[in-house]
């Protein structure tokens, strides 16, 4: 069934349809209507789940953590200062192998205070133990919250996910949205059923003081488990794609990559204003193409490399910077493609929620171009900011 | 490079003892460093304080693996670890010991200096806070430092922590103690051990570190595990109750923070579970008929 809703919609029928039994939460704009929504479908009763008002997202996080170790489908969502606030629980959960799911709707984390779209806020927490995989479109957003379940609670997996929702661009934006059917959705994703839980009938420990003698072996564990995630990422994907039709192509997607000279790898929406611009570039012979970085979280190395091992240069969106020179997706792409000596261009871009239009797009376009044809580039270019020359 | 490695229990002061030899050294115009390693700090647990002395500056920043002397605040604690582990073969302990060095079984015939640092302590102190009256058996026996420089490395650090009074009496024990070490060689009969620790492999490793109740070779994992975790031998002093004295009132079962006290319904009695109690004195300290006596653990 077609609706035309919200990315917070969708989300929040995502998780209604992968049947989450508990949903601590706490909102903040733009995640709102996702709790908003939860809310009304609990509150008619069509959605079995017990919905918890936290007094904060740190509180928010440690209840989804216990949820989860006491056997629950959890579902929560953030933003920004939210995530920021749960800071410290997001490292509890991962190493302790509860597969949480939580949105995050991108939001520029202060200061300045702003509520719109950066990645400042799920960028910071890379590295926290949490998958995270970005969309471009509110179909997506719906579809990755189920698939999200199922990578989540794979017993080779057993990590928290965060599929990441452009604030605004998604969360506030109605398009037109296949709502799955819930039996078909039922037969993709089977009930959650861990192994360990917390129950009084059979004692366990979670969570408790190691000492250096076991550290090491944990986070080696956790490290494992993100290699594994690679796998079952491509075979949930594909498994969606045959049961309810829609593929998104797993660790990355890619477009018009065939015999590109220049690539743009993208993140989220810009992924699919880039569509199009690449469409009329490719009417005007120029050969570009998309790679789309779905997973932030694990990264797609090897899937970069093979798809980007024929093209001449490589431009990197990215929405947020990393400080020490470009932005989290650039330094990342830079180290993957090491040793394959091809120029990679930083295009920094729709920080704080500027509007990244197709202008700007096929500025990216054309100095990746320029590269490819091994002109003198820059390493990093700042688009549309005053005072800088792109 | 002159490497201490001491052994106490949580509240004996090793760490204490192994920052204050490191300032007598400095004193001395020597460089040192001292610190501490300890799991969840908790008084009477084993602990473990480190001491690096050199002419020169010392760079390395890693645990003492071999030691030249080995400093034991507590002879209690040879039952569980090895304290000679790594000690060089012309190293020595330094030991608080009611017992002569030749009486001492450390495993291995070595240096031994022993001196009932306890006592002196009690008497001195009033307090079984060790780490001042081993550091006076330390001088004695490494002839590393002189007792001077340890004693005016006693009054800085314990005088600027905890008033000029207690800096003084702390600089007497280590000097009493000085004058009572015994000097000889260790019995090298028994092999002492450490615990074994349950140490497996990442693949092993339950996922998520979540543990059911479970048995390993080295003994019991997950829930419950603690009960073979006797510390009866943490305690100095240890609580003897007077029946006739207690009213049942219950304050001291309430108080125990260890549970070790345990309420027998059918006699309307209480019994005290030696071996999980520290003697810790809360009890003693609460009950408000004074029914509660401590009394010398180990003599």
């Amino acid at each position: 069934m077609k609706k035309v809703i919200t990315g917070d919609h969708a989300v929040a029928i995502g998780a209604k349809l992968s049947r989450a039994d508990v949903v601590p939460a706490y909102p903040i704009t733009p995640q709102t209507l996702i709790i908003e929504h939860i809310a009304d479908f609990v509150n008619d009763g069509e959605m079995d789940a017990k919905f918890l008002t936290m007094e904060s997202e740190h509180s928010v996080m440690s209840a989804a953590a216990a949820a989860s170790a006491a056997g629950a489908r959890v579902f929560t969502a953030t933003s920004s200062q939210g995530l920021a606030f749960m800071y410290e629980m997001l490292y509890a959960t991962a190493p302790l192998r509860l597969p949480v799911v939580m949105v995050n709707a991108n939001r520029t984390l202060t200061a300045p205070p702003g509520i719109w779209c950066e990645y400042n806020d799920s960028m910071g927490v890379r590295d926290s133990g949490w998958l995270q995989v970005y969309v471009e479109d509110n179909q997506e957003a719906l579809d990755m919250v189920i698939q999200s379940y199922r990578i989540a609670e794979d017993k080779r997996v057993l990590l928290p996910v965060m599929p990441c929702i452009d604030g605004f661009v998604l969360t506030h934006t109605v398009e037109p949205v296949e709502v799955p059917q819930q039996q078909d959705v039922d037969s993709f994703l089977p009930p959650y059923t861990p192994d360990i839980i917390l129950d009084p009938e059979r004692p366990a420990m979670i969570g408790t003081l190691m000492p250096a003698e076991y550290i090491m072996e944990m986070r080696r564990q956790t490290a494992d488990a993100f290699e594994s995630a690679k796998k079952v990422i491509q075979e949930v994907n594909d498994e969606f794609a045959k049961k309810l039709g829609r593929n998104y192509g797993g660790m990355i997607d890619t477009y018009r990559m065939e015999d590109a000279e220049a690539a743009l790898i993208t993140i989220g929406t810009v992924t699919s204003t880039s569509r199009e611009v690449v469409d009329d570039l490719r009417k005007a012979g120029k050969k570009v193409g998309i790679v789309k970085l779905r997973f932030f979280r694990p990264f797609p190395s090897e899937e970069l490399r093979k798809v980007l091992s024929g093209v001449s240069a490589v431009g990197v969106f990215d929405r947020s910077i990393s400080y020490h020179g470009g932005g989290p997706a650039y330094n990342e792409v830079r180290s993957t493609l090491y040793g394959l000596m091809i120029p990679v261009i930083n295009h920094l871009a729709g920080i704080g929620g500027r509007d990244v239009t197709k202008e700007q797009i096929v500025k990216m376009f054309d100095l990746t171009l320029k590269a490819a044809k091994g002109e003198k580039v820059k390493e990093i270019y700042w688009h549309n900011t005053r005072g800088e020359t792109v | 490079m002159f490497e201490v490695r001491f052994h106490g229990r949580g509240g004996q002061g090793a760490v204490m003892a192994a920052q204050t030899l490191a300032e007598a050294a400095v004193i001395e115009g020597n460089y040192a460093v001292a610190f501490p390693f300890f799991g969840a700090e908790r008084r009477g647990a084993p602990v473990l304080a480190f001491t690096r002395i050199d002419a020169k500056k010392i760079y390395s920043k890693t645990q003492v693996y071999a030691p030249d002397c080995v400093v034991v605040l507590d002879d209690s604690l040879l039952d569980t670890i090895d304290v000679v582990a790594g000690l060089k073969p012309d190293g020595m302990v330094v030991i608080n010991s009611k017992e002569k060095p030749q009486d001492i079984d450390l495993g291995k015939e070595i240096k031994t200096a022993a001196v009932d640092a306890t006592s002196v302590a009690l008497e001195i102190l009033k307090a079984p806070i060790t780490n001042t009256a081993i550091l006076g058996a330390f001088a004695k026996a490494a002839g590393l430092i002189r007792i001077e420089s340890l004693e005016e490395a006693i009054k800085r650090r314990f005088g600027e922590k905890l008033g000029e009074k207690v800096g003084e009496r702390n600089a007497m024990a280590a000097r009493t103690a000085y004058e009572k070490t015994v000097i000889g060689k260790s019995k090298g009969i028994k092999k002492l051990e450490s615990r074994k620790q349950w140490l497996p492999a990442y693949q092993e490793l339950p996922v998520g570190g979540a543990l059911f109740e479970g048995k390993t070779e080295a003994g019991l994992i997950g829930p419950g595990s603690f009960i073979e975790n006797k510390v009866s031998g943490w305690a100095t002093f240890r609580p003897l109750r007077d029946k006739e004295k207690c009213t049942m009132c219950l304050l001291c079962w309430f108080y125990c923070p260890e549970g070790t006290i345990v309420r027998i319904s059918d006699r309307g009695d209480l019994m005290t579970n030696y071996d999980y109690c520290k003697g810790c004195g809360i009890c003693a300290n609460e009950c408000p008929v004074d029914a509660i006596k401590m009394v010398r653990a180990r003599v």
